[in-house]
């Protein structure tokens, strides 16, 4: 029995050795596991949305992290995404504009403009029903795979990123604590855009706009004037004194003030749907009965903005008022709530309208250190 | 030995009984919608009284509590679903219709079938914003706060009056709600649900039908251009008076 254990042990001692491929350490064979000596403790991160906001949704796949949305934050503001490292997502949505860039258009590292005006990321997590003007992304993380090599934005190649950010002094670090990851070769596109999203998801606007104070949160004690009540009235169709219908709310409902829907609004008038100058969801469906029609945008901070519409073509926001009140164009698919023309909206309706819209402004967004520039810190 | 022959029997008995499971099949709902028994397409003119002409850009509408029942049971289909239109932009989407399918439904033989239109008191009493991604009562363009209620149905066109083929003349805004606009209609008739099978259910709603005036004629349109009005929900309960007369089942 006695020789049996000891041929038996001696074969285990032996079998391991047999299997194990000897690490050779050169160029074609990095070190693994580089990160590993980083601990990968994933904290939840604790989502600040209003009592009457939904439920945000957040993928299974990626978790909202403490790390994971850091990491965003830094790759967000982070001009090495770019060709020449000059612009970052933040280039074009700029917190002090509700991110947006306050540009009709933008223009991308060659200095060539863009096709549309930078949406605000303002409530973003809870457009489920595409990303950009026309829906082209299906969600968060699928959609910050594209300004990276757009040639009007930042005209890079995913492959030069993850080159960068493996050999970056701090990321490899910073994608460890998010990913869990074990070796600075693990990072990927996948990663970056996961980390993007997270922070990107955590945009929350609502609660502290003086509509938000006054109507969903009923706080007590929220002065709100005349005109903006009677703006208030015509926005929501809900006048009890006969003003009319401003036909906002068809669009811009709900407490996102956005019904996160593609309309057409009239800004060019064509006799056929193959006209537009820019498809918009029509390009993305297929179906003409889509063309030229655009998401409609949140309302929240909808005055700081400005240029308005798609393509950034209208200045100001009485302007959109003076738009929206007579200066619709009319096509076979434009949004039934706008056909008839003029809404019937006199001088002091229209300024009462402003007052409602400027009612929406949340500051406390802006200066929310949580979405500031790490950098700048 | 007797014994053992005794209890081995019992003993099979008892275990096939646990693993047993209920033979189920499925039902489809098929949703299809038309003007005057033509498949109605978003955006193709259609007549209306009066020598206007219409065109359409959104027809939807909720439905709940829908039930399968039988003398001995009664199965619960759906809570509440979104049947939308506003796509149906070619004869051959709007042929196929928008369909639901219900599965896990016990085999057997129905007799009843029901159906609501709109949303039930105690959903109609919840908001938007309590619920999230695509969930059918998480749409803000279906929630109206200042009725405190869903949209029920939405019916949006646009109406060409003077014939100059522009449909900017005047528009057709009906939206029903409030709790006074649910219909629920129960139809007799046999349903056989199949083990693995999936029996077909064809919901067919004629548009046109739903502008009744309930006095033989159409509700004039261009009176009524809107039923935004919480106050006054004639328009709306026609409608939606109309809608039980309107949908038909094809099994």
């Amino acid at each position: 029995m006695r020789p049996i254990l000891s041929l038996l042990l001696i074969s285990l001692f032996i079998l391991p050795g047999c299997e194990e491929t000897p690490v050779v350490m050169d160029d074609d064979n990095p070190v693994m596991g580089d990160l590993e000596h980083i601990a990968y403790e994933p904290m939840p991160y604790d989502l600040q949305i209003p009592d009457f906001f939904p439920e945000m949704i957040i993928p299974e796949e990626n978790p909202l992290t403490v790390d994971g949305v850091e990491l965003g934050r830094f790759l967000f503001y982070d001009p090495i995404l770019s060709l020449d490292s000059t612009q970052s997502c933040a280039s074009c949505h700029l917190v002090e504009g509700a991110f947006t860039d306050n540009l009709a258009v933008s223009f991308g590292v060659q200095g060539l403009p863009g096709k549309r005006s930078s949406m605000s990321l303002l409530n973003v997590g809870y457009y489920y029903n595409g990303l950009f003007w026309d829906g082209r992304s299906p969600n968060l993380e699928e959609q910050a795979l594209h300004p990276i090599e757009d040639p009007l934005e930042m005209d890079n190649t995913w492959e030069v990123v993850i080159d960068r950010l493996q050999n970056h002094e701090i990321y490899p670090e910073m994608f460890r604590k998010a990913f869990g990851i074990k070796d600075r070769e693990d990072i990927d596109r996948d990663l970056a855009t996961k980390a993007i999203a997270s922070f990107e998801r955590t945009l929350i606007s609502g609660g502290n706009s003086k509509y938000d104070r006054k109507f969903l949160a009923q706080e007590p004690g929220v002065p709100f004037t005349v005109s903006e009540f009677r703006g208030r009235d015509m926005f929501f169709d809900e006048s009890e004194e006969g003003l009319p219908d401003a036909q906002c709310f068809h669009c811009h409902g709900g407490v996102l003030l956005t019904v996160n829907d593609y309309r057409n609004n009239g800004l060019q008038e064509v006799d056929d749907l193959n006209d537009f100058e820019d498809f918009g969801l029509g390009a993305v469906t297929g179906k003409l009965i889509d063309n030229g029609k655009f998401r409609a945008p949140t309302l929240r901070n909808i005055a700081l903005t400005a240029p308005y519409m798609h393509d950034g073509s209208i200045e100001t926001l009485e302007e959109v008022i003076d738009f929206y009140n007579e200066g619709v164009h009319y096509a076979d698919n434009l949004d039934e709530n706008l056909v008839i023309q003029p809404l019937g909206l006199d001088e002091e309706m229209k300024a009462d309208l402003l007052a409602f819209l400027h009612t929406l402004t949340d500051t406390t967004f802006l200066s929310n250190p949580a979405y500031q520039n790490p950098f700048e810190e | 030995m007797k014994k053992l022959l005794l209890v081995l029997p019992l003993g099979l008995f008892l275990l096939s009984g646990c693993v047993k499971e209920e033979e189920v099949g499925g039902l489809e709902l098929n949703f299809k919608a038309t003007w005057d028994d033509a498949p109605l397409v978003m955006l193709n003119e259609y007549d209306y009284e009066g020598g206007l002409k219409m065109t359409f850009q959104r027809f939807n509408f909720y439905i709940a509590d829908v039930q399968l029942a039988s003398e001995s049971s009664t199965e619960d289909l759906i809570d509440i679903e979104f049947v939308d239109f506003d796509n149906m932009a070619s004869t051959s989407e709007a042929e196929a219709g928008y369909s639901f399918l219900v599965d896990n439904i016990p085999a057997g033989d129905y007799a009843t079938f029901r159906i609501g239109l709109g949303v039930p008191a105690d959903l109609n009493a919840t908001a938007d914003s309590d619920y999230s991604g695509s969930h059918p009562l998480a749409r803000a363009s279906h929630y109206w706060p200042g009725w405190e209620s869903y949209i029920f149905a939405m019916i949006n066109g646009k109406v060409d009056t003077d014939g100059d083929g522009q449909f900017d003349d005047s528009s057709v805004l009906y939206h029903t709600g409030s709790d006074a606009c649910y219909r629920l209609v129960e139809y007799t008739f046999p349903v056989r649900i199949e083990a693995d099978k999936v029996t077909d259910l064809d919901l067919v709603v004629d548009l046109h039908q739903l502008f009744e005036d309930g006095n033989g004629g159409y509700i004039d349109i261009l009176e009524n251009t809107n039923t935004h009005n919480i106050q006054d929900l004639s328009v709306a309960n026609q409608v939606m008076d109309n809608f039980t007369q309107s949908l038909k089942i094809v099994y």
